[in-house]
């Protein structure tokens, strides 16, 4: 399953300065996107705001669901069902195994979710070849440990893949190791992915790259503007 | 409703009490809880910050366990004491101080008292409903041990007839206290008075045959060595008050004119109501003072309530002060781990799901604390115990009571509750600044 997403007016202000200033942008379902841009451009913003996590005026359409009509707990419940997120430092408990890391998301499921969750997270694991072994993840490289964030993002087969620099953190064989990893199962599945990076590597394999300049749309891959 | 109340049973209100400081506890981890296993990352913060949770439980049970602990002691020291001053009725003594004397003639603490003649314990002996009239002589020693003087009869209701052995039967024979350091055959020289100023060799020539041996009272005279008042008197040189006709024989009726005297006579009489008659008889201005050591005690109790109910509130003061570096501890702690928390809203968590890891992590410090400091209570209300019974032989055994128990449930129960506060601070932070952090 996978959602399109569709922008429109979307403005994020914070203490009365605007970070970010998108008219339009439309993302088909299943589609790949980088955004890319300088730092403090408002790529990371534009990410948030997807994910529902910073206030913003517009509209962020995912599929039929606009997700600023929704209450804050309401976005948080729409993140559960639908989104899953990687982060550049990959946020997971070290003292946890992988397994346990990559079905953080059954602890708050509902009941009768949980086993699937952690059914998919072992899946992901021998998938993405993370060790399978009891080991806290504190022990695990680089690589391997944002291999385990992956597998807890795609946990709970999210239609969304919200992913904010996920190769910063890496060195170049494990970084390019992660894009294949990300990209193919990302693709397998139809999911749409948006992925914030400077990775020339990685943007090069996404399906479309849009550039954020000041917090304002410069460039597009997919469409003349 | 307060009829309702006072008709319970006092185990059913105790229950009800812990029941209701509880119940806060129960219901908010219920609603926090319902649905949801953050038991995991409880377990993983509690593991990543072991230290620091290590050092928070300690202080936490050693604040609950000092103030349990003294509280039960200060209780099972008022037992105790009520306990081994239970076969003394009434004593009669000079006048003087009721809490000196009865140091002296129950407790068995070394004083110098002014002493009763032949004629006024003749008097007493002789009243009606009096059925014993012990005198009691103090002042030599042996190894430590007091040596007191008095009549077989005191003897026999003292230790409850429980003699292994027998009674002194003539002068120059000992039964001793259960805790004495003296077999039976054994012979031992008193010294002259007690501590490091008794003389040993004072009365050489007086040895004192052990017959036999009290079992054990839970009183100092444990560790005492009853002899007959008359060898008391004899290796004082005194008359043994008895004329030269009565021959060996020991024990009252004593001859007025050849009584030498007495610190204090233990009576009991008859029946118990009779105590407060003979109490106004035996009380006589500049003459005689008649007490009953159980009021005296009573007196001492209030005083030492006083200082309980300070004990109690300086109990509630540190706790207090725990709870609040606890608190502080939690509010540093949570910032430390507020990324991940981020990550787990970003990933969808509910609110509810943050404060039951929070809320979990500090309860389960809180919890660990409190229960460790029932036990530590326990030791420390054991072993101050064990002190106490040593320098004394006043058989003090402190348990835990309800009252302390409760204690620790309120103090359990309300900062449960106060550690929602740094679970509430965490989720008012925007998720996207933890997250950037």
């Amino acid at each position: 399953m996978s959602l399109p997403l569709s922008i429109a007016n979307l403005t994020v202000t914070v203490s009365n300065r605007t970070l970010l200033r998108l008219t339009d942008l439309q993302v088909e379902a299943g589609a790949l996107i980088g955004v890319r841009g300088p730092s403090g451009a408002g790529k990371s913003t534009l990410l948030n705001a997807l994910a529902g996590l910073i206030g913003a005026q517009g509209a962020i359409r995912w599929g039929g669901t606009d997700l600023m009509s929704l209450s804050p707990e309401g976005r948080t419940a729409f993140r559960a069902a639908h989104m899953g997120m990687v982060f550049q430092d990959f946020l997971l408990f070290d003292e946890l195994s992988p397994l346990a890391n990559a079905s953080l998301s059954a602890l708050f499921a509902k009941p009768d979710q949980r086993a699937a969750i952690a059914t998919r997270a072992a899946g992901q694991l021998t998938r993405l070849a993370v060790p399978e072994d009891s080991r806290a993840v504190a022990s695990f490289s680089g690589g391997e440990r944002q291999r385990v964030a992956v597998a807890r993002a795609l946990a709970t087969d999210p239609a969304i893949i919200l992913a904010d620099e996920p190769t910063a953190s890496l060195d170049r064989p494990a970084a390019d190791r992660l894009i294949t990893d990300l990209l193919s199962m990302t693709r397998d599945s139809g999911k749409t992915l948006i992925t914030v990076s400077h990775d020339t590597q990685l943007l090069d394999q996404m399906d479309r790259v849009v550039t954020i300049e000041d917090g304002l749309l410069t460039h597009d891959t997919g469409v003349s503007l | 409703m307060t009829d309702l109340w006072d008709s319970l049973p006092v185990v059913a209100q105790d229950w009800l009490i812990a029941v209701a400081l509880v119940l806060p506890i129960l219901l908010v981890g219920a609603t926090l809880l319902r649905g949801f296993r953050p038991l995991p990352l409880v377990g993983a913060l509690l593991w990543r910050f072991r230290w620091a949770n290590l050092m928070f439980v300690l202080l936490i049970a050693i604040s609950t366990g000092m103030g349990i602990g003294l509280i039960a002691q200060e209780r099972g020291l008022r037992i105790g004491t009520a306990q081994a001053a239970d076969k003394f009725d009434l004593v009669v003594t000079a006048p003087g101080s009721e809490l000196t004397m009865m140091l002296a003639a129950v407790y068995l603490q070394p004083s110098a008292v002014p002493l009763l003649d032949g004629a006024t314990y003749d008097r007493i002996a002789r009243t009606d409903r009096v059925e014993i009239a012990a005198p009691i002589a103090f002042g030599d020693s042996y190894a430590g041990a007091p040596v007191v003087g008095t009549i077989a009869g005191f003897v026999t209701y003292l230790s409850d007839d429980q003699i292994d052995g027998r009674l002194f039967a003539r002068s120059g024979e000992a039964v001793i206290g259960a805790a004495i350091d003296l077999s039976l055959g054994d012979r031992f020289v008193p010294a002259h008075g007690m501590g490091q100023g008794a003389e040993a060799d004072a009365h050489d020539g007086f040895d004192i045959e052990v017959v036999g041996r009290m079992a054990r009272t839970g009183s100092p005279w444990d560790r005492a060595i009853l002899i007959p008042i008359e060898t008391v008197w004899e290796v004082h040189g005194l008359a043994n008050g008895h004329r030269v006709e009565d021959g060996d024989r020991i024990g009252p009726p004593f001859a007025p004119d050849l009584f030498p005297g007495t610190p204090a006579i233990i009576v009991r009489a008859t029946e118990l109501w009779a105590n407060y008659a003979l109490r106004s008889e035996f009380t006589e201005a500049g003459q005689t003072m008649a007490f009953f050591p159980g009021t005296v005690l009573a007196n001492l109790y209030r005083v030492m309530g006083d200082v309980r109910q300070v004990m109690s509130i300086m109990s509630l003061v540190t706790q207090g002060l725990v709870a609040a570096s606890v608190l502080l501890g939690l509010f540093i702690l949570s910032r430390l781990f507020q990324r991940q928390l981020a990550m787990l809203r970003a990933l969808g968590a509910p609110r509810r799901f943050i404060m039951a890891v929070v809320w979990g992590y500090g309860a389960a410090l809180l919890t660990a604390g409190t229960v460790l400091g029932l036990c530590f209570g326990l030791i420390t209300a054991a072993v101050l115990s064990r002190i106490v019974t040593l320098r004394t032989d006043i058989l003090v055994s402190a348990s835990l009571s309800w009252s302390e128990i409760n204690l620790a449930l309120g103090f359990l129960s309300a900062t449960s509750l106060l550690s929602l506060v740094p679970a509430v601070v965490v989720l008012a932070r925007p998720v996207v600044e933890n997250l950037q952090k």
